[in-house]
């Protein structure tokens, strides 16, 4: 039998909880592909979800972490288009069928192992998602809104209560709800991720407290829940939504717009109104009006308004505000509509449940999801939430161990005492450190790594385990210093062990400052939620709490200043307040004058009602405002609303950016070239440049390359190259060129955070960026040949600064030699993007198709950006944002061109007049170092350029290496004429090149003797830069505003690419495909987990002085 | 267990007329509501009838009832304090024994030839227990009806242990409180307006008013699910037809069942027919 068989299939926890790696360390091949053989066959026609489910892990990680490792598997491949558009129209069993067949009939490659890794793995997570769905589809309570399709069928009917109107004011009562959020003490590593819960309900423990939170040094300091809801009856025939943190509202009509969850920032209010049944899910597509479903469930002419409040919590702060929102929202829907035993106090346990799987099912709806305890503020005060076992009757029943919901138990006084409670208070600091990252990767990492069962996170899960029932224990003694002390060794051990990625450089300096300062008074660091980074909380010696709030306001307000171009931050850290809430999600019935709504609603409502005219206006807003007018003058929550209100409808002048800092600045000082942009954007309204327009002529003939156009180093190139290279070192020939104009907009989503500064990974001890890692390698390289080798990067406006500063302060990482900067030169300016082009990019190329509900959200997200694109002006400068997310760098051909233009090669060549041979790579090769060997090669060929290469794997889109009516060159991608040609290209180009600066000078029409003549040099590049081709390319940009709020734009740039350089006639070039380890570069944060456990990091590592 | 007496509540401040309105029954008379709802309570063998109203009348309703007066006691509720307390206000009448209890504003309309009542007593003094009739409805109209949750009595077809009651429950309660196997996706098993209870019910009742206080409102559902906590109770599931003539075209409904089940069928349907034709297709006259 297949041994990884029996261990999926095994009852003894002995051989069940083996981990995959044991059992395929050092076995051959051919052992590897039998147990996939064998483990496939579990893909169809079984039931078990967990097997299933494991079976497609196992086969995902022999794919991505053991097969390409194997001698004998062949380098070079070629992944089949079909299974690739299988894979991006979510046709996984489709893709993999074509894939298996394929290396069947040609034995295994790497290529086919990384297509059949992600197929594998993305069926797993669909095969997941879907037995959520369906399990929270089959929750009794929720059934009945899958199969109500039609208003007529509607069953609902809103209280009776809610439509008596108050005889003195006039107003219709206001249900409100008002709800905590949730705290974790623990939630033993991740164990409230579905699935782990399901398979392994007795490990699924997490002990959470229910929230109060007010920000401290606001004018309110009294903790109060942070969420509240409104409900309440409008004579209007529609459904308004209004958010007031988000400031928008809106006035629904057609059914259909309910669905809309893009459309405006109302998408978690619409999911709320769809899960709580008062549009049920199953009305998706019906055509009808909101006022003839309010008609049979109201009354005809009535309708229903419902309104949000956040007080005040930002964005990622790990207290799940957005799903205790959600399940807000839902209750107060739930209790006005009668599907609630009562409709005001707090809610009972059968409610609580049903209202946590609504907020599951509305996270599925609105394409979000989170853990199980996210809801944890519906309960009150302190509870434990754990597995349990599926019985006969459940939906999973037969299928999954365990339950898709948890059992809730609250500790109430008598387990955990007042002092307790009070003692917790006065001890906790709790804090949001300013970061916002999405915490989504982190629960996928978490359920690949417990099917897994790799011995160090399986031994951190048992021991996350130990202290989750430890904690529990210190609670119930009240010993809070305990407490600090185990949530402080459970964040560095079992945490991070399990996820590094849960900690961060940030972090790290926090509590090491913390403890420096504070000492034994200090009792430990508490993660929140998911990561570390944003919600976080500190315990301290009572008496010192305030103090330590101060400390920790100033400290985080410090190192985001310092870290602000190399982390991510969404906002400024801030610190609150803080009490148990003991009553969970509570509600009550407002009558009369207290039926007014809280005055930010006012704020948003009351200008466009003011532009009506007064006979307009029904008669129900009429006495809404009066009474309104009566409050502002008798009531101290509404007394400076007038001034809010004033405000709003004049906006001030805001004076955030000084002059030099203005957009017009900015483009000026950076050489902004206005003529060539005007002619560029006159272009692309006009049609003659565009995406469709980047690509060949449709008849040009490209096909991949033949044996002997590639050198081959996969095995080193042998000690003659080797020694020629490290005798050019020892002269002192090279100089090293990372290219870091770039932001990175693919790392941090657009954040304009500097991705060459960001420490993207602890490596020997220590987190790393990418600058001091080359430095490093470079560092290795001269201690080899003895001779400090110079190390230019490459900067833009955008990185030039943040660069330059990060290497005074560190000293240069270190390095010995010589360390130069190329400022950029040239700058241009973002623009709205052509709807065109738009769609173009989103339907006409290959795409990822997301999940069901994802999907439905993004294409109503992008056909809400087309309707943006379409408003503010097609092809118009993009300047509503600041000004450095406005411009762009030109692209990675100007950034060799620029050492021209800047002097730094002359400078370079006049201090170094030895050197020969540049090495020119991407910020994010973090493989790429001068080697002795290739530079050999490189030299001994005689090239002006010798280009690397890689083997191509399903992640490696973008061009290649081709020949192009027979001429042997590098092709980017969006230069293609049909994105299937991509898949016949074998190498993938990982952006390092040899230059030879003689040979490349020459092409220019320069000498080393003319480079200080700036004229010269200008013309030469402006004449080199004319037959470069220019691509458009859309780039999304994230817009910040509210507290912690991101947008993100597409938006129109220009760019060229040194990649065309192969192009040129007159320039010899070489091409050498390299190991992966060396030249696969770093795009996206999803990829550093793996890349840690393959073997990448190691290599690096291995060439680097650390 | 023998029935012997029955009581109609018709005392409902907004319904207390619909009893006097009148029809024509099956046999082509005309007959007020509860002179048909009398003859059904008579079918069933019962003839001694407490009638629930409101106070002053007495003589409006002794006027319809003819000669049937002579069965039919008059209780007063004093005061409209809910359907509960309507049931409670004929203990007196009902005494120490299980009586057979129709709503006022209610038809029923036989399928068979046994009477819907006859029916409900025969299995009631079989069964030796309190027995409620019962009919599946859609999901989307439970909100008017009270609702049983139960299991089917093994054994038979239409017999159900009923082991809760919820008034106007919404699906969202109805489907994790009410479930009752075997019935059809989203249908449950709706009170149809007639029961035998036993007198247990008006000790739940009175406790009932204990715990809500004197003058508060109560409903007989809420008392029910008590009774099947603590005796024996079944529901009967009825395939005949039941009318609430209080809502909007229930009389009319009511009417146009009698006739299409009573000796003027043919005519009736003759006269539908051609109304439909004239009017609506416009056949008649071109």
């Amino acid at each position: 039998m297949s041994k990884l068989l029996e261990i999926i299939t095994s009852e003894d926890p002995g051989l069940r909880n083996l981990s995959l790696d044991a059992v395929c360390k050092g076995k051959s091949i051919d052992f590897l592909l039998s147990e996939c053989d064998v483990l496939d066959g579990l893909r169809i026609g079984n039931s078990n979800l967990y097997q299933k489910v494991r079976g497609l892990f196992f086969l995902y990680a022999i794919h991505r972490f053991h097969i390409p490792f194997r001698d004998g598997v062949d380098e070079k491949s070629i992944i089949p288009y079909d299974a690739y558009e299988h894979l991006l129209n979510r046709r996984f069993n489709e893709s993999i069928d074509i894939l298996v067949l394929k290396q069947k009939e040609n034995g295994p490659n790497k290529g086919l192992s990384s297509a059949l890794a992600e197929a594998y793995k993305k069926l797993a997570f669909q095969t997941l998602a879907d037995q959520v769905k369906k399990s929270v589809r089959s929750t009794l309570g929720n059934k009945w809104m899958f199969r109500t399709g039609h208003p007529n069928d509607h069953p609902l009917c809103i209280k009776k209560e809610l439509f008596i109107t108050d005889k003195k004011t006039g107003l219709y009562p206001v249900l409100h709800e008002v709800t905590p959020v949730r705290m974790d003490i623990s939630h033993s590593g991740w164990s409230d991720i579905f699935f782990l819960g399901m398979d392994y309900p007795e490990g699924a423990n997490v002990l959470n407290i229910s929230v109060d939170l007010s920000i401290k040094n606001e004018k309110d300091e009294k903790p109060k829940p942070p969420i509240e809801t409104f409900f309440r009856i409008i004579e209007e025939p529609i459904l308004r939504l209004t958010s007031v943190d988000l400031g928008v509202t809106t006035d629904i009509l057609k059914l259909a717009d309910v669905f809309d969850f893009a459309k405006d920032y109302l998408g978690l209010v619409k999911a709320a109104v769809i899960a709580s049944g008062i549009v049920p899910p199953a009305m998706e597509g019906a055509d009808i009006s909101i006022a003839d479903l309010f008609a049979q469930m109201l009354a005809p002419g009535l309708g229903i308004e419902i309104v949000s409040q956040v007080n005040g919590i930002p964005k990622g702060s790990r207290l799940a505000v957005s799903t205790n929102l959600l399940a807000s929202l839902i209750s107060v829907c739930m209790r006005a509509s009668g599907q609630t035993n009562s409709m005001t106090g707090k809610l009972e346990e059968s409610e609580r449940r049903l209202v946590a799987a609504r907020a599951i099912l509305g996270e599925w709806i609105g394409g979000s999801g989170g853990g199980w305890q996210d809801s944890g503020g519906v309960w009150p005060g302190i509870k434990l939430i754990r597995g349990v076992i599926s019985k006969e009757g459940d939906p999973e029943f037969g299928i999954s161990k365990g339950r898709l919901l948890p059992q809730h138990t609250i500790l109430f006084s008598d387990q955990v005492n007042e002092i307790t409670r009070s003692k917790l208070q006065d001890s906790l600091v709790l804090v949001h450190g300013g970061m916002a990252q999405d915490v989504g990767p982190i629960l996928e990492m978490v359920t690949e790594k417990y099917l897994l069962r790799s011995e160090r996170e399986w031994d951190s899960r048992k021991k996350a385990i130990e202290i989750y029932n430890i904690l529990v224990e210190k609670l119930k003694d009240g010993d809070i210093e305990g407490i600090g002390e185990f949530t402080h060794k459970n964040f560095e051990g079992p945490l991070q062990s399990i996820i590094p990625w849960a900690g961060n450089l940030y972090t790290e300096l926090i509590i090491e400052k913390v403890k420096l300062h504070f000492r034994d008074d200090f009792w430990g660091f508490w993660m929140l939620g998911g990561m570390s980074g944003g919600g976080m909380g500190f315990i301290f010696e009572p008496n010192r709490k305030e103090e330590g709030q101060d400390f920790l306001q100033d400290l985080m307000c410090g190192l985001k200043n310092e870290f602000e171009r190399s982390i991510p931050f969404a906002m400024d850290p801030v610190v609150y307040n803080f009490s148990i809430n003991e009553n969970g999600t509570y509600s009550s019935f407002n009558h009369g004058f207290a039926a007014l709504l809280p005055t930010g609603y006012y704020a948003i409502r009351v200008p466009s009602i003011l532009k009506e005219k007064m006979q307009n206006i029904p008669i129900s807003q009429r006495n809404e405002l009066e009474q309104l007018g009566v409050a502002c003058k008798t009531k101290k929550d509404y007394s400076s609303f007038v001034a809010t209100l004033f405000d709003r409808m004049i906006p001030q002048v805001t004076n955030e950016n000084s002059e030099d800092q203005s957009l017009e600045n900015l483009l000026e000082k950076h050489g902004f070239d206005a003529v060539f942009h005007n002619q560029l954007k006159a272009d692309l309204i006009n049609g003659r440049i565009g995406l469709s327009q980047n690509r060949l002529p449709i008849s040009t003939k490209i096909t991949d390359v033949l044996e002997e156009d590639v050198n081959i180093a996969l095995n080193g190139l042998g000690d003659k190259y080797y020694q020629k290279g490290l005798q050019s070192l020892k002269n002192g020939e090279v100089a090293i060129v990372s290219l870091a104009g770039g932001v990175g907009s693919r790392w941090t989503k657009g954040s304009g955070v500097v991705k060459s500064l960001n420490p993207f990974a602890k490596l020997k001890g220590k987190h790393r960026n990418f600058i001091e890692t080359h430095l490093s390698k470079s560092s290795k390289i001269s201690m080899l040949c003895g001779v400090d080798i110079p190390h230019i990067f490459t900067t833009s406006f955008l990185t030039h600064k943040a660069i330059d500063q990060s290497l005074k302060r560190n000293g240069n990482y270190g390095y010995k030699g010589p360390v130069l900067l190329s400022e950029g030169k040239v700058i241009g300016l973002r623009l709205v993007p052509m709807a065109r082009d738009l769609r173009f990019e989103w339907e006409e190329m290959p795409k990822q198709l997301l999940d069901e509900q994802q999907q439905k959200v993004q294409e109503s997200l992008h056909k809400a950006l087309i309707s943006w694109a379409k408003s503010v002006g097609e092809g118009s400068d993009y300047t509503d944002n600041l000004p450095q997310q406005c411009v762009h760098p030109v692209g990675h051909w100007y950034e060799v061109p620029n050492m021209l233009l800047n002097g730094t090669l002359n400078q370079l060549l006049k201090s170094f007049p030895s050197i020969k041979y540049l090495m020119v790579h991407n910020i994010d090769t973090l493989g790429a170092n001068a080697d002795p060997a290739l530079l050999g090669l490189h030299i001994e060929k005689g090239s002006a350029l010798t280009t690397e290469v890689i083997s191509r794997n399903i992640e490696d889109r973008g061009g290649g290496l081709a020949r192009i009516n027979g001429n042997l060159r590098l092709v980017e991608g969006l230069a293609l004429s049909d994105e299937k040609i991509e898949f016949k290209l074998s190498y993938y180009n990982s952006s390092t090149t040899w230059v030879d600066i003689d040979l490349l000078l020459e092409a220019f029409d320069l000498t080393r003797s003319n480079l200080a003549e700036s004229t010269k040099v200008k013309k030469a590049v402006r004449k080199m830069a004319r037959r470069m081709p220019t691509y458009v390319t859309i780039k999304d940009v994230k817009k910040r505003w509210g507290k912690g709020q991101e947008d993100i734009f597409p938006t129109t740039q220009f760019e060229k690419l040194w990649g065309d350089m192969t192009s040129l006639p007159e320039l010899t070039c070489n091409y050498v495909a390299v190991p992966r380890m060396r030249g696969q570069q770093l795009k996206e944060v999803a990829q550093l987990d793996g890349w840690l456990r393959d073997g990448s990091a190691e290599y690096l590592i291995s060439i680097c002085d650390w | 267990m023998k029935i012997n007496k029955s009581v109609i509540t018709c005392a409902a401040p907004k319904q207390r007329k619909l009893p006097l309105q009148t029809l024509i029954d099956r046999d082509g008379k005309e007959k007020t509501v509860l002179e048909v709802l009398v003859e059904e309570v008579l079918n069933a063998g019962i003839d001694n009838i407490g009638c629930v109203i409101h106070p002053g009348d007495e003589q409006s309703y002794g006027e319809v009832l003819g000669d049937y007066k002579r069965h039919v006691t008059f209780i007063t509720q004093k005061h409209p304090l809910g359907y509960g307390h309507a049931i409670l206000a004929a203990s007196d009448f009902v005494g120490k024994e299980p009586f057979l209890h129709l709503v006022g504003d209610h038809l029923y309309v036989r399928r068979g030839e046994k009477g819907c009542a006859a029916h409900l007593v025969n299995v009631a003094e079989k069964e030796g227990c309190a027995v409620s009739a019962v009919n599946a409805i859609r999901e989307s109209s439970i909100s008017s009806y009270g609702v049983i949750g139960g299991r089917r009595v093994k054994g038979t077809s239409d017999l159900y242990k009923i082991e809760n009651v919820i008034e106007k429950p919404t699906p969202t309660i109805a489907e994790q409180e009410l479930f009752v196997p075997g019935l059809r996706a989203g249908h449950y098993l709706c009170f149809f307006g007639m029961h035998v209870l036993t007198p247990s019910i008006f000790k739940i009742l009175k406790r009932q008013i204990e715990y809500v206080g004197a003058g508060n409102r109560i409903n007989l559902s809420g008392s029910l699910a008590k009774l099947a906590k603590q005796e024996q109770f079944l529901a009967l599931e009825k395939q005949d037809w039941r009318y609430d003539v209080g809502t909007k075209y229930g009389l009319l409904k009511a009417q146009v069942a009698l006739a299409l089940s009573g000796k003027d069928r043919d005519r009736v349907l003759t006269e539908l027919l051609e109304l439909f034709t004239s009017r609506e297709l416009g056949i008649i006259g071109r």
